[in-house]
């Protein structure tokens, strides 16, 4: 079963809870390194949650291109069709 | 199926790294079945690549490289993927007397306009003549490389599809430049680290044979990138010039899942020899959870390896709270010091010893080095001079004994003016010795900087020698080091100076030290509004142009203009900086609530 990005949204939000210390609210267009301030020791952390939860392969070279959550949410979607 | 490249090999004597050149040393690998192996993040062997293999794909890279123009002394640039790719790669190089040099993964969300720059100025400071990186990071890499004119750009399986005949190679000297490392140097102002053979040799032949002392029965388990000293001297090639099997992990993975470092050591019927900076083992011991560690045997993990960041005892500490009941031996930690200029080992703790330290008061290593000259001796016989502006008990730290240099190293401790000081005074630590580098590729001033006349090298770090061991108390360069990787002040200042309003001599980045222990970095900013709006605006801008520059997430500190102190040159002193923030002397404007 397929998810629609904001599916996906919503279920990264639930993900990045334990990650987000300074409790801001999260929105699609929230991005990780300006506004969530994740390390990068942090984001790997974090990149397991989500393979985890979607059972995918997240690939590295994939990440310079993902700075916020709509747009990780987008390349789930995408993983998940191929 | 695979099946991983075994651990004994009776048919082939070992030899300890005593070659004249990195090809010389793989042509003696391959006559054996050792070689190595890389693992996902969930555990799956996913190559097996003995030395035989590699050396045949090797050459067969050297005449492609040659196909394509390139020549002795040239350079061309790999993305350093954990991965057979890029050791064929990177040994095809060698063959031809070509330079490679490593190039670092992008590690976080974002940030692309900043990883392309970087690939970029590395390859245009090493003037790259081809550039190879795997499939996935192909876009990235073409970017970096636009207007560079290359004579190939392109991944390994593009390079396999270029039309080379068998040439003659070369004839190599144990003198000649082997490669280019860059872990050193600034990502904005980079410098690459020129390793000779004979250099790389000498300390692989010290790190297998005096440090580590590989045995028969020893395998390797790595996990730090191939663009580190760490993962590509430490582990890579150590391991293949004295013929001995590795198991890599993505250092990605491993940084998803760290257990699987721990798993890969459990499953391994002979002895294991790995290393890892401190952060590794602080994350396993803070991931781990009873369930994994039913099945977990570390009772054969003979040399577990301290090195590539200051080592904290506090969390070697947890880590055997943590594993001991699954067998881990705490006296199979062996610290280390070393550093990329010195291709990257100086010292090793001598088997079996176990972390070993110290206790010296806070107030003489944070001081200045030339005037608290004796002060280490006076501390450790616990009557030290209290703490200058306040009345509280003198506080000790922990300082790691790094073990004895290697036999062919000199260590000298010395003050700021090169007087060379005796056993427990604190200063500068110098090296010299056949694996201290040449200097800086195309960087003359920055190799004069470090690199005495008669070959001292000056390492940036300071400490003390007792009873023939060297202790590391921090450094003297203002280097900033988070989970492992080194930042340098000057890239974070620089974001920094790019914001409007702000100029060079307004910002200082420094590290500072939390309650637990750990480095954090922080940037202090000369603030001229004085309304808490703009402040708390300035604030938030810093943090976000240092995070999409660098990567890095710093506190930031608004200090009053002329409060950043200079040295009598004029120059921003990020050292005294630092020790006056800490102790006050600099007191940051207050956050607004």
């Amino acid at each position: 079963m397929t998810q629609t990005q904001a599916d996906v949204c919503n279920v990264l939000y639930g993900i990045i809870g334990p990650f987000n210390t300074k409790g801001i609210g999260l929105k699609p267009e929230t991005t990780f390194a300006g506004d969530l301030e994740l390390d990068s020791l942090t984001v790997m952390d974090l990149v397991a949650a989500i393979e985890d939860e979607f059972d995918i392969i997240l690939p590295l070279n994939m990440l310079p291109d993902l700075e916020t959550i709509d747009q990780v949410a987008a390349a789930v979607v995408s993983i998940q069709q191929k | 199926m695979l099946t991983p490249t075994p651990t004994l090999d009776a048919s082939l004597p070992r030899q300890f790294s005593t070659f004249d050149t990195l090809p010389e040393a793989l042509d003696y690998a391959a006559k054996g079945t050792r070689g190595i192996n890389v693992y996902d993040a969930k555990g799956n062997l996913i190559e097996a690549v003995s030395y035989a293999e590699l050396r045949d794909r090797a050459v067969a890279i050297a005449y492609q490289l040659q196909a394509l123009g390139l020549n002795a002394g040239d350079t061309v640039a790999l993305i350093a993927e954990t991965s057979s790719d890029f050791v064929a790669a990177f040994m095809g190089a060698q063959y031809l007397a070509v330079l490679p040099v490593p190039l670092p993964l992008p590690t976080s969300f974002g940030g692309r306009d900043g990883y392309v720059d970087q690939l970029r100025r590395q390859m245009k400071s090493c003037g790259a003549r081809a550039a190879i990186g795997p499939d996935g990071m192909l876009d990235l890499l073409s970017d970096a490389a636009r207007s560079m004119n290359l004579a190939f750009c392109g991944t390994p399986a593009q390079m396999e599809q270029v039309d080379a005949k068998p040439v003659q190679l070369p004839k190599l000297h144990t003198q000649q430049v082997a490669y280019l490392q860059y872990s050193s140097g600034s990502t904005r102002f980079p410098h690459g680290v020129m390793v000779t053979h004979r250099a790389v040799m000498s300390n692989c032949h010290g790190q297998g044979y005096h440090g580590v002392q590989l045995g028969e029965t020893d395998r390797s388990v790595a996990c730090p990138p191939f663009y580190h000293d760490n993962g590509l001297v430490g582990m890579l090639l150590t391991c293949m010039t004295c013929q001995t099997s590795v198991d890599f992990i993505a250092t990605e993975s491993f940084a998803r899942r760290p257990m699987q470092w721990l798993r890969l050591i459990s499953e391994n019927e002979n002895t294991s020899v790995s290393y890892s900076p401190t952060f590794g083992f602080d994350i396993c011991a803070r991931r781990a959870n009873t369930s994994m560690l039913e099945d977990l045997d570390l009772s054969r993990w003979r040399v577990a390896g301290n090195g590539g960041d200051m080592i904290r005892p506090d969390v070697m500490q947890a880590f055997t709270d943590r594993f001991r009941p699954v067998g881990f031996d705490p006296s199979a930690f062996m610290p280390s010091y070393g550093l990329a200029e010195c291709v990257l080992a100086v010292s090793f703790m001598p088997k079996g010893k176990g972390i070993m330290c110290d206790m010296v008061e806070e107030d003489t290593l944070t001081g200045d080095p030339i005037s608290h000259r004796g002060q280490a001796a006076k501390a450790r016989g616990m009557n030290g001079r209290r703490n200058g502006y306040t009345n509280q008990v003198p506080r000790y730290r922990a300082v790691v004994n790094c073990g004895v240099p290697l036999p062919d190293l000199e260590v000298e401790i010395r003050t700021t003016d090169d007087v060379v000081l005796s056993e427990k005074e604190i200063g500068r630590i110098v090296v010299r010795g056949p694996a201290v580098m040449r200097g800086y590729f195309n960087d003359e001033e920055s190799t004069r900087a470090v690199l005495s006349e008669d070959g001292w090298l000056d390492t940036g770090d300071m400490g003390y020698m007792m009873d023939g061991c060297l202790y590391v108390v921090g450094r003297v360069k203002d280097m900033i080091i988070v989970n492992g990787r080194n930042h340098w002040p000057q890239d974070i200042e620089w974001a920094v100076e790019q914001l409007p309003g702000l100029r060079s001599g307004d910002i200082a980045a420094i590290s500072i030290t939390n309650e637990r222990g750990e480095e954090i970095p922080a940037v202090l900013v000369q603030c001229r509004p004085s309304d808490p709006e703009s402040q708390e605006q300035l604030r938030a801008q810093v943090r976000n142009k240092v995070q999409s520059e660098t990567g890095i997430a710093v506190q930031v500190e608004l200090v009053p203009p002329r409060t950043l102190p200079r040295t009598s040159s004029g120059k921003l002193s990020r050292s005294k900086a630092r020790d006056r923030f800490i102790s006050g002397g600099i007191i940051p404007l207050a956050a607004a609530s």
